[in-house]
This record gives C-alpha cells, sequence and structure tokens, in this order.
C-alpha cells in the first residue's frame, strides 16, 4: 500500500468510527461505540504495518520541537496551577477548607503531583538519550 | 513562529546555509516529486531545503549529493563560503 492509499484509507476509517460514535452516542449504545474505536484502531494498526510510510526527518524534527514546546508550556502552566489552587488552604483561609471550595486544594495536589511526573519523565529520558548518544562523560 | 520567548532560539536568517538543490534538480529535469521519491522522503521536505528553511541531515545531505553525482560542498554552501567568494 502506498502512503497517498494509506492516508485516504485511514481518514475513510477515522470518518466512518467518528461516525458509529456518534451514532452510538445518540442511542446511548457504550457497546457500539466502544467497539467501533477498538475495531477501527485494529483497522489502523493493520493497515499501518502493510503501508510503506517513508521515514522523513523532517517530520521527526518537526514531531521533537513540538514535544519540546508541548513541555515548556504545559510544565510552568501545572506548576504555577498547583500553587495558585493550593495557596488558599494552605494560607490559614478557612472558607476553602471545607464545602464547595474543598476541591481546589485537590486540584492543587493533583496539579503538583502531575508536575512532579511530568519532570522526573524529563529527567529519567533525558539521562536515558544522554546515554544512548554518549554524552555521560564516561568515554575516553 | 520562529522564535518562541527564547525557548527555541534559532538563526535569524534561515538555516545559515545556502543550497543549489534547485539548479541541479533543473539540470536533471526532476520534478520536486520525483527527487523526494528517489530521496525518501516527502515533497514537502525537498520544498523546505530549496527554500532554506530545513537544514537537512548529514545521511540526507550525503543522499542528494550522490544523487547528482556531485559532492556534499558543490550542493550545500556554508554563508560564511559564500561571503569569503565576493
Amino acid at each position: 500500500m502506498k502512503h497517498k492509499t494509506f492516508q485516504q484509507a485511514r481518514a475513510a476509517v477515522v470518518f466512518f468510527i467518528g461516525a458509529l460514535v456518534s451514532v452510538a452516542s445518540l442511542r446511548d449504545n457504550f457497546v457500539l461505540a466502544v467497539t467501533a474505536v477498538v475495531v477501527g484502531m485494529a483497522v489502523l494498526v493493520f493497515m499501518r504495518s502493510r503501508a510503506r510510510i517513508p521515514t522523513d526527518e523532517r517530520d521527526i524534527i518537526i514531531q521533537e520541537k513540538s514535544a519540546r514546546f508541548a513541555y515548556a508550556v504545559i510544565a510552568p502552566v501545572l506548576g504555577i496551577s498547583s500553587v495558585v489552587f493550593l495557596f488558599p488552604s494552605k494560607s490559614g483561609l478557612t472558607v476553602f477548607s471545607k464545602g464547595e471550595f474543598l476541591f481546589v486544594e485537590s486540584v492543587g495536589y493533583i496539579f503538583a503531583y502531575l508536575t512532579l511526573f511530568l519532570l522526573l519523565v524529563y529527567a529519567v529520558s533525558y539521562r536515558y538519550f544522554s546515554g544512548k548518544y554518549g554524552g555521560n562523560g564516561h568515554e575516553q | 513562529m520562529r522564535s518562541v520567548i527564547g525557548i527555541f532560539p534559532e538563526s535569524t536568517e534561515g538555516t545559515g546555509m545556502n543550497n543549489k538543490l534547485k539548479v541541479y534538480r533543473a539540470i536533471q529535469g526532476l520534478t520536486q516529486e520525483e527527487a523526494a521519491e528517489k530521496l525518501g522522503v516527502s515533497r514537502q521536505t525537498v520544498i523546505a531545503i530549496e527554500n532554506d528553511r530545513y537544514l537537512p541531515s548529514l545521511g540526507l545531505a550525503f543522499k542528494i549529493a550522490r544523487l547528482f553525482g556531485v559532492s556534499v560542498e558543490d550542493i550545500f554552501i556554508y554563508k560564511e563560503d559564500a561571503y569569503e567568494g565576493t
């Protein structure tokens, strides 16, 4: 299967999945929606394995830059949001420690842990790729 | 979006290189599509290289040079070299 054929077939499958999920949600049919998504994903995986898709280095660089941009945006936003959400309950304002504002502290904790997780993934992947590309400083 | 508040520092003048890919492609009578197919990349990549918006990897640079039967330096010119020639 050529790349262009694969792209057309993929668009058709995605459209078909979307249509089936829409019908399923209109009819409150959860099973149909899940089946459509699972079968559609299986078809897409099968088609991709058959397609001869050339690896394009420019695409890879675009993906890398997009990932860096996403990290550079998400990490500070999550970190600052966690401080903003945790500050009211930790500053002794009792109104934020009960009732309808109780969720604010929970959201703050979730964001804080997500930030830590993101930093951890970055640090681990940085160390892995640094070793992979020979940048660990042990070479003679 | 060339540089987002310094997160992605980039050369201010394209790739910092000039290239003659378009010239050699015209000499060989290849379309962008045909050149892309022979090089195993997308047409967009060929267009980006020709317009100095993307600097290919060393591997692709050699592939391009081999395709036209010339050396890498015949196709890709470091801008300092271009200034020295003037």
